[in-house]
């Protein structure tokens, strides 16, 4: 079976039995390719490099911290085993079935009235709400087609409301402030004006901008309410914030602020505020610089701040550390999260996305 | 050609894992679990750069194969199984999630993997220059070709479990490989003859 004798470097390159020898070795492959070499001589500088490429050549991978994955383990056994118990539970409990089902009718009963009760007490905080609140007359525009509807503001900004939303502003604005009130997704782009900030009111979310594009996504019927930045700051508090006049009457961005690339999704329930980067960041639009995100035999401390500066991204790394990391390396082509993984990896370091923020750890390159 | 025998045992090992685990034991469940984590969720990062949303529909296909455990076959390798599952439940979530958010703003999804040399195992320069020349040839393919050639030579799956996961017929598996083949050979030796003329000029 002495196919491998005319084999070039790129034949071996891709062939499963000489790859699984070079990766996964068993005492059988080796003594066959031992064998092999001794009766081909000749082939042994390509079998060599042929290993060596196998071993080099690897799709990138992302780092997956040992602690991550085994909480992530014992939280899918940690579910089954609860689930194990209630089934458990639940086949006691067949035994009183009679009396769970009047207890259960009574359960519904007391929910009905709760909510009742909930919905005549409580002022439920919705656009529709917030609109007659207001004390100026507003425009509303809905948006019924298919396609996402552009609205120009008095003062020059810009609304791209998707369809099935709508949004009510006045036709001036008042001198102090600008505020406009949505129900459902538009992407604003806003006119800049220190002295008039600028308020979206979305169910219990409130974002207040100075100049800025961004999305907020707030429908009625969804449990979450999240707003995402293009370009510049926001600042988004919640109604129910006891600083909210502080915030809203402060000439600066106070509260969660969050910038280019990052979002704040609050989940309505529990009125919990989360920051994240959104799924895929883009570079910020400056035309001052353009990035070639060509590497020489550059510190990768420089790296990480040239990344800081292009996504607009807190990237927090140990400076003295990753001074002493030089990579060459070419990143145009690729997302931020491939260039963070290309680069980690050479540095032998990870990172970690926490609070919209990217933080790298790595023992440096002393012993690389 | 000679059988595979490593990889014949791991995969024993993974049925006979599956095999226990539908027999409803939890701690043959907790190694499949453990040994095919990596695996998936390398995988679900080629399609998206969400761990979150990774390590979460990863948690679901169990959670789902465990809810379904009487119902399930015996004899399926688990490895394609599993990587098939998670690669639905990621698509579905992530079309769920391009419209919560701002569609404008995502570029196009999709398999993507970037191949790298790891120049520490190579020791002439030259084969350096190969490496890179490889990997940059390997970056260079249509996503679904790079999809099938992860599968058959970095992940040891077989043509018909690659057409499972994708979701294509196996005939269509092949000539994926085919005509990346073809194109790496093309590229390929354009390489030899540089790398020779280089040799010959140095």
């Amino acid at each position: 079976m002495d196919q491998y004798h005319n084999f070039t470097l790129e034949d071996f390159l891709w062939d499963p039995f000489f790859r699984n020898w070079v990766l996964k070795p068993t005492r059988e492959d080796e003594e066959y390719w031992q064998n092999w070499l001794t009766a081909n001589p000749e082939k042994t500088g390509t079998v060599r490099s042929a290993r060596e490429l196998v071993l080099s050549i690897a799709p990138l991978q992302a780092p997956l911290p040992q602690t991550e994955k085994e909480n992530a383990i014992r939280q899918i056994v940690g579910n089954i085993k609860n689930e194990e118990e209630l089934d458990e539970t639940a086949s006691k409990l067949r035994l009183f079935q009679p009396l769970m089902s009047i207890a259960a009718v009574l359960i519904v009963i007391a929910g009905l009235s709760w909510t009742f009760w909930t919905v005549n007490h409580k002022q439920e905080i919705n656009y529709e709400a917030l609109v007659s609140a207001t004390a100026t007359p507003l425009i509303e525009k809905t948006n019924q087609d298919k396609e996402p509807l552009l609205i120009k503001l008095a003062d020059g900004s810009i609304v791209k409301l998707d369809p099935g939303s709508k949004v009510s502003y006045p036709a001036k604005f008042e001198p102090g402030k600008r505020e406009v009130y949505l129900s459902g997704k538009a992407f604003f782009d806003i006119a800049k004006d220190p002295s008039r900030p600028f308020f979206v009111y979305a169910n219990e979310v409130i974002t207040k901008v100075l100049g800025t594009s961004f999305t907020v996504r707030s429908f009625t019927d969804e449990k979450e309410v999240s707003v995402a930045v293009k370009t510049g700051r926001v600042a988004v508090f919640t109604r129910k914030d006891p600083e909210i006049n502080e915030k809203k009457d402060s000439r600066e961005l106070t509260g969660v602020v969050i910038e280019p690339n990052q979002q704040i999704v609050f989940v309505r329930e529990s009125i919990k505020m989360t920051k994240s980067l959104i799924p895929s960041p883009e570079l910020i639009d400056n035309n001052v610089t353009t990035y070639d995100f060509e590497f020489d035999e550059t510190p990768v401390s420089h790296v990480f701040s040239e990344l800081q500066k292009a996504y607009g991204i807190e990237i927090i790394f140990d400076k003295n550390i990753m001074n002493e990391c030089p990579i060459t390396a070419k990143l145009s082509e690729m997302t931020l999260y491939e260039k963070l993984d290309l680069v980690c990896k050479a540095v032998g370091a990870s990172y970690e996305l926490i609070d919209g923020r990217i933080i790298v750890e790595g023992k440096g390159c002393k012993n690389i | 050609m000679k059988m595979i025998t490593s990889n014949i045992q791991q995969e024993e090992r993974e049925i006979a894992l599956w095999r226990e685990m539908l027999a409803g034991n939890v701690a043959p469940f907790e190694s499949l679990i453990d040994v095919t984590y990596d695996l998936l969720f390398q995988y679900g990062n080629k399609f998206c750069r969400d761990r979150e949303l990774i390590k979460d529909c990863i948690q679901d296909v169990f959670l789902e194969i465990w809810e379904k455990k009487g119902s399930l076959n015996h004899n399926i390798p688990p490895k394609a199984y599993l990587l098939a599952s998670l690669r639905r439940r990621l698509h579905r979530m992530m079309q769920k999630n391009r419209m919560l958010f701002l569609d404008h703003l995502l570029p196009d999804e999709g398999f993507d993997i970037a191949f790298h040399a790891e120049h520490q195992f190579i020791q002439t320069e030259n084969d350096q220059q190969i490496a890179s020349r490889i990997t940059h040839m390997l970056n260079g393919l249509p996503k679904r070709q790079r999809e099938a050639i992860y599968l058959k030579f970095f992940q040891d799956m077989d043509r018909d479990e690659i057409a499972a996961i994708m979701e294509i017929h196996p005939q269509s598996v092949s000539n994926l490989l085919q005509t990346a083949f073809k194109f790496l050979k093309t590229q390929w030796r354009s390489i030899v003859s540089l790398l020779l003329f280089l040799r010959f000029v140095a």
